[in-house]
């Protein structure tokens, strides 16, 4: 069997285009997710039913749905009759940090009540509010608690960003059905697309385990 | 200074505090001693409100704690409390576990607050631990500067909650002594603890609970050579 190796010679500059639109849509999609995560993950934990509610059924519709179907849902229905109109780009990072935001108050809650109940009274003990005791007490802890799981969400995220090829936005993966569209050929593009987005995850995986040595994750 | 009229508390179904009646006079060092699940500790606990109360009241220095309209956290601040497992907070080092409710709460500025860590830190003989994390702390020092973080506040008074119990035999005498020298110099306590002989050599009164109730309270050596009820006297007997 030959291998053209010059298909992906001549792809490569879109490629490495489509590698830089999938690391901002994760990067997009992460940290989005961190920061909804935070506060669905405090909305959960309310001693309210009926505050709790709403967000107990975020969590559930945006983790119990296939991620293709949330995507096909914003892209055609839910974007363009709230925006008026969308890209698949800005589809794939709101889709991205709407689910991520789910799984990531998930780990933010566990990482909260994984904190002993002794902590926060030894806080409220002293005199400290609520707020007080959530600021420099239990969050300080959730949060490092929580980089493990979090690095994973990442990763999950990261391969997870190539559905946004089915609503054609321009990542790795969209050039790899391209370039199999122009020349009928399946393996030399697809092993490109799969060992870039392997370089990605493994990367990830080594800047994730230097950060847990640095902050001396337990 | 503290003043418990028919305070009741459940867990549920279960009733572990059934009508306690206590009242703790200015400087006095109150022992509270009991079998477990006799409820001191939860007795203990609601004089801070950490647990809430079901039924009866709590005053203390004349303000009531189960006072709806009353600032829970400004009373809190002025009751320290040690628990049984120090609950140091673990991402801060010793000295900024001391400094942090200072700075949060009484709203110091950081010297000040710093300054007065170190003092206290230096009472409790621990000035050479001041920047180092409570992992690398003996249980002995750790429930030290628990005792210092609580004394930071100014507390009126201080509630030990089993102070000894997670400490090593040979590391239990050291936690005493601060709290024998704290006794010497006025502080109003209340002390839940096993530790018979620190009941008998710093406490001013002896309250011995069971089943949710105060069976009898009195100073040391009455209650310790002359128990009148059964119940002491069958405690007393398998402690002593």
């Amino acid at each position: 069997m030959d291998f053209r190796f010059d298909i992906i010679v001549e792809y490569f500059p879109f490629f490495m285009e489509g590698m830089g639109l999938t690391i901002l849509m994760s990067v997009v999609g992460v940290l989005m997710g961190c920061i909804l995560g935070f506060f669905i993950a405090l909305g959960k934990m309310s001693p309210i039913l009926i505050v709790r509610l709403p967000f107990v059924w975020y969590i559930n519709f945006l983790r119990g749905t296939p991620l293709l179907v949330q995507l096909f849902l914003f892209h055609y229905a839910a974007l363009p009759a709230i925006l008026g109109s969308t890209t698949p780009v800005i589809s794939v990072m709101v889709t991205l940090s709407l689910n991520s935001s789910a799984y990531v108050a998930e780990i933010f809650r566990a990482g909260l009540q994984s904190i002993d109940k002794g902590q926060a009274e030894a806080a409220h003990s002293l005199g400290m509010n609520k707020f007080q005791v959530m600021r420099h007490v239990l969050l300080p802890q959730a949060f490092k608690r929580s980089i493990p799981p979090l690095g994973n969400e990442f990763i999950v995220l990261l391969k997870d960003s190539s559905l946004g090829a089915m609503i054609a936005a321009q990542d790795i993966l969209y050039w790899g059905r391209a370039a199999s569209g122009q020349y009928l050929r399946v393996w030399e593009p697809y092993l490109m697309v799969a060992l870039i987005y392997l370089v990605l995850t493994l990367s990830l995986t080594y800047l994730l385990n230097y950060l847990e040595r640095r902050l001396d994750v337990k | 200074m503290i003043s418990v009229k028919h305070l009741k508390k459940s867990f549920g179904d279960l009733e572990v505090l059934k009508d306690i009646n206590v009242d703790i006079k200015q400087k006095e060092v109150v022992v509270v001693i009991g079998p477990s699940g006799s409820g001191k500790s939860t007795f203990l606990r609601c004089l801070n409100l950490i647990e809430s109360v079901t039924d009866g009241t709590v005053t203390i220095d004349g303000e009531e704690l189960t006072d709806k309209k009353v600032d829970i956290n400004k009373l809190r601040a002025e009751v320290g409390m040690v628990f049984q497992q120090f609950n140091l907070f673990p991402h801060k080092s010793v000295l900024e576990n001391i400094t942090l409710p200072i700075v949060t709460v009484k709203k110091w500025s950081k010297q000040d607050a710093e300054k007065k860590a170190k003092d206290l830190l230096q009472k409790v003989g621990l000035l050479d631990k001041a920047n180092v994390y409570p992992e690398s702390l003996s249980g002995g020092q750790k429930q030290r500067v628990a005792i210092a973080r609580a004394l930071g506040m100014e507390p009126k008074v201080m509630l030990f909650d089993e102070p000894t119990s997670a400490l090593d035999p040979e590391m239990v005498g050291e936690v005493l002594g601060v709290m024998k020298q704290l006794a010497e110099e006025g502080m109003t306590m209340v002390v839940v603890t096993h530790e018979m002989g620190f009941a008998k050599e710093v406490g001013d009164r002896v309250i011995f609970m069971d089943e949710g109730y105060v069976v009898e309270e009195n100073e040391p050596k009455q209650l310790f050579d002359n128990p009148q009820h059964e119940r002491t006297k069958a405690f007393l007997s398998k402690v002593l």
